[in-house]
């Protein structure tokens, strides 16, 4: 049993709360991504479960027992740094090797185990180079080798993959996957890049302000966000937010124009307006679209359009492909009814009412 | 047109050339005359007829060496030398390591004002503090004679422990001494050299499992040795050259380290031997090179490729 639970930690720094009581169960061999922009105190969180911070209230248990007051290399976990930390006077073999030298390990045995890891992460020609001598890609892997060499239940990950460059970085992250699906351990994986949550995650824990904003599978977050926050958090690029009034199935934008998102909405004033990019649809027009173009964004395979209105709401529209628009054409939008979001003025979620659905069904 | 053009461009040139050889030559002359009491310490040392001008030897002796160590205490002056500021140079960096890490990793409010107190001590110039230091090793002085009398009523051994532990004259209190005036830019130069080791390295020696002994033995010593290279070097050679601190805290023969064995035999009353200063000077001078020589191997040695990417 190597689940981690987490119930109501709460983390102080000179007075501040950072981690304002937080209670998430992780299950054994999931790999589970804390994600949330900086400052939302998800490194505190991760530091808190590898015991290199205090837990200031709050309990946390891994496999069952409560960690609260063990020491780190009592608790079965390796971790990832951020910043790799490998130690710069080893070799990439010492440094591999060097929690199993100091568990006092035959020393035919860390060889052998040194070995092994070594030839997952494609990594046996290095062994005796430094880590000046390292690329970025390189150094990742021996930091990932070392954490896997103790064979630990639980592997952290601090933002492991922010120093790499882009193309790298996608490459690693299948390898993490990878080795994931070999090692079978738990893995909590801290990044504020939702990409990377959305991929890699079986469980996506958003964190915002020190709470959790919302927990659940990466297409769960996606389909069903419970606030603002979340629906604008995941997802790239992020959801489209109206201001305006509900009448009926009507909603009246600042600038007046209206959209129609279907029925099962209470109708009500101060209401923000949900829509991804990709459910949006232009219809190009002539002079009177309503929404001028900003600024197209050509990617190949898709293109994103900003838009803005009368009043300077800002859109953005995904269009397969390439598109024919330049900048000042005006167009005209067609929203799918059955893809809006509602949140109330605080940015939590409006649910259509069930009635209308089983109307609708 | 294009010829004029040519050889106005060739003009420059020259000038430019004809400036920077002048350049040059200045240059080597402001060399010479820096370095030329350097080349006489060391061409007299080794001539049979040494004076106080710079002269091509006759032949090369090492007469003046031999003197130096079989007729006069030399080997003891070199001995007192090396094991006071040796031993003050060790101790300098016990405290300098812990000192300078703790001022490192700490966040108390105090951090500062302690820092910029402690480089105020090095600020002082030494002979403003000579009363009061003494007054201090007087009290101290007392207390350990008097500690050294009830120990052993021989005489012979209360000389031989004084020797070795009293705070005026006396091993101990010299090394002490040292140690504390070398102290202040010690510590800032190892806490300096702390704060550019991240602590990612101490937390993944934790992880490692790693006990605090570990990760100093394993982790954050090999990683700050250039630093203690740097304030190593910087303490034996200041201290090294120090003349005051023997001169104020030492008085008998026995004790005598190579600059006041040197400034006494300048002293001397009869015609002053050249030779014997300047072979005494070379001999003075090798040390502090030898300690250049040996941390500079560390001193270059720059980790880095442990962090980031």
């Amino acid at each position: 049993m190597s689940n981690i639970e987490l119930i109501d930690i709460k983390k102080n720094y000179l007075g501040t709360e950072v981690v304002k009581g937080i209670s998430v169960t992780i299950e054994q061999g999931e790999f589970a991504v804390i994600v949330g922009p900086s400052g939302c105190g998800k490194s505190t969180l991760l530091r808190m479960i590898a015991g290199l911070e205090d837990i200031s209230s709050g309990e946390l248990r891994i496999g069952g027992k409560v960690m609260n007051h063990v020491s780190p290399d009592q608790r079965e976990i390796a971790m990832v740094f951020q910043s790799y930390a490998l130690y710069p006077h080893m070799t990439v073999e010492e440094n591999i090797g060097f929690a199993l030298t100091l568990k006092k390990v035959d020393k035919a045995e860390i060889k052998q185990r040194v070995k092994e890891a070594a030839e997952m992460l494609e990594l046996e020609h290095l062994l005796q180079r430094k880590p000046a001598a390292l690329s970025g890609g390189q150094r990742q892997r021996v930091a990932i080798g070392r954490a896997i060499v103790k064979r630990p239940k639980v592997i952290l990950f601090d933002e492991p993959l922010s120093n790499l460059d882009a193309k790298l970085r996608v490459q690693m992250r299948t390898e993490l996957m990878r080795l994931h699906r070999e090692f079978g351990s738990t893995v909590v994986y801290v990044t504020h890049d939702q990409v990377e949550a959305m991929t890699m995650a079986q469980k996506i824990i958003v964190l915002h302000n020190g709470y959790v904003s919302q927990l659940g599978k990466p297409m769960q977050l996606y389909r069903e966000p419970e606030n603002t926050f979340v629906a604008q958090f995941i997802g790239v690029p992020k959801m489209n937010l109206l201001r305006g009034k509900l009448q009926g199935s009507n909603f009246y934008l600042q600038s007046g124009q209206v959209v129609d998102i279907g029925n099962g909405f209470t109708s009500g004033n101060d209401l923000q307006l949900g829509i991804r990019p990709e459910h949006l649809k232009l219809q190009a027009t002539g002079a009177q679209g309503g929404w001028t173009v900003d600024v197209v964004e050509r990617l190949g395979v898709e293109s994103f359009v900003h838009l803005h209105n009368a009043t300077m709401e800002q859109l953005v529209v995904r269009v397969e492909g390439d598109c024919e628009l330049a900048a000042d054409m005006q167009v005209n939008l067609q929203i799918d009814a059955a893809s809006c979001y509602l949140f109330d003025d605080k940015g939590q979620r409006l649910l259509r009412k069930p009635v209308i659905e089983q109307a609708a069904g | 047109m294009v010829a004029v053009v040519r050889s106005s461009f060739e003009d420059v040139t020259v000038t430019h050339h004809a400036s920077q050889r002048r350049a040059y030559l200045t240059l080597v002359l402001i060399s010479l005359f820096c370095m030329m009491p350097f080349f006489w310490v060391v061409l007299a040392a080794f001539d049979p007829k040494a004076s106080q001008f710079l002269q091509i030897p006759q032949g090369v002796t090492l007469d003046h060496f031999k003197n130096i160590f079989a007729n006069e205490s030399g080997m003891r002056w070199v001995l007192n030398s090396v094991v006071i500021v040796g031993s003050a140079t060790i101790l300098t960096l016990i405290f300098a390591g812990f000192g300078g890490y703790a001022l490192s990793r700490t966040q108390a409010w105090w951090k500062r004002p302690l820092l910029y107190g402690i480089i105020l001590v090095r600020i002082v110039p030494p002979p403003a503090l000579i009363v009061p230091v003494y007054k201090v090793m007087l009290f101290l002085n007392d207390w350990v004679n008097g500690l050294i009398n009830q120990f052993t009523a021989d005489v012979e051994q209360q000389q031989m422990l004084s020797r070795m532990f009293s705070f005026i004259d006396g091993y101990l209190g010299l090394i002490l001494i040292h140690c504390a005036m070398q102290l202040p830019l010690a510590i800032w130069i190892m806490k300096t050299f702390f704060d550019a080791i991240p602590k990612d390295y101490e937390e993944a020696a934790a992880l490692d499992g790693a006990s605090q002994w570990q990760t100093v033995r394993h982790v954050l010593l090999p990683l700050a040795l250039p630093g203690f290279a740097a304030a190593g070097l910087f303490a034996f050679i200041n201290a090294w050259g120090d003349f005051l601190m023997p001169l104020m805290f030492t008085s008998s023969p026995e004790l005598q380290t190579l600059p006041l064995g040197m400034f006494r035999a300048f002293l001397r009353v009869d015609a002053i031997d050249y030779g014997f200063l300047t072979a005494l000077a070379v001999i003075y001078t090798l040390p502090a090179v030898i300690a250049f020589a040996f941390a500079r191997k560390f001193l270059t040695q720059t980790f880095s490729g442990g962090v980031k990417g």
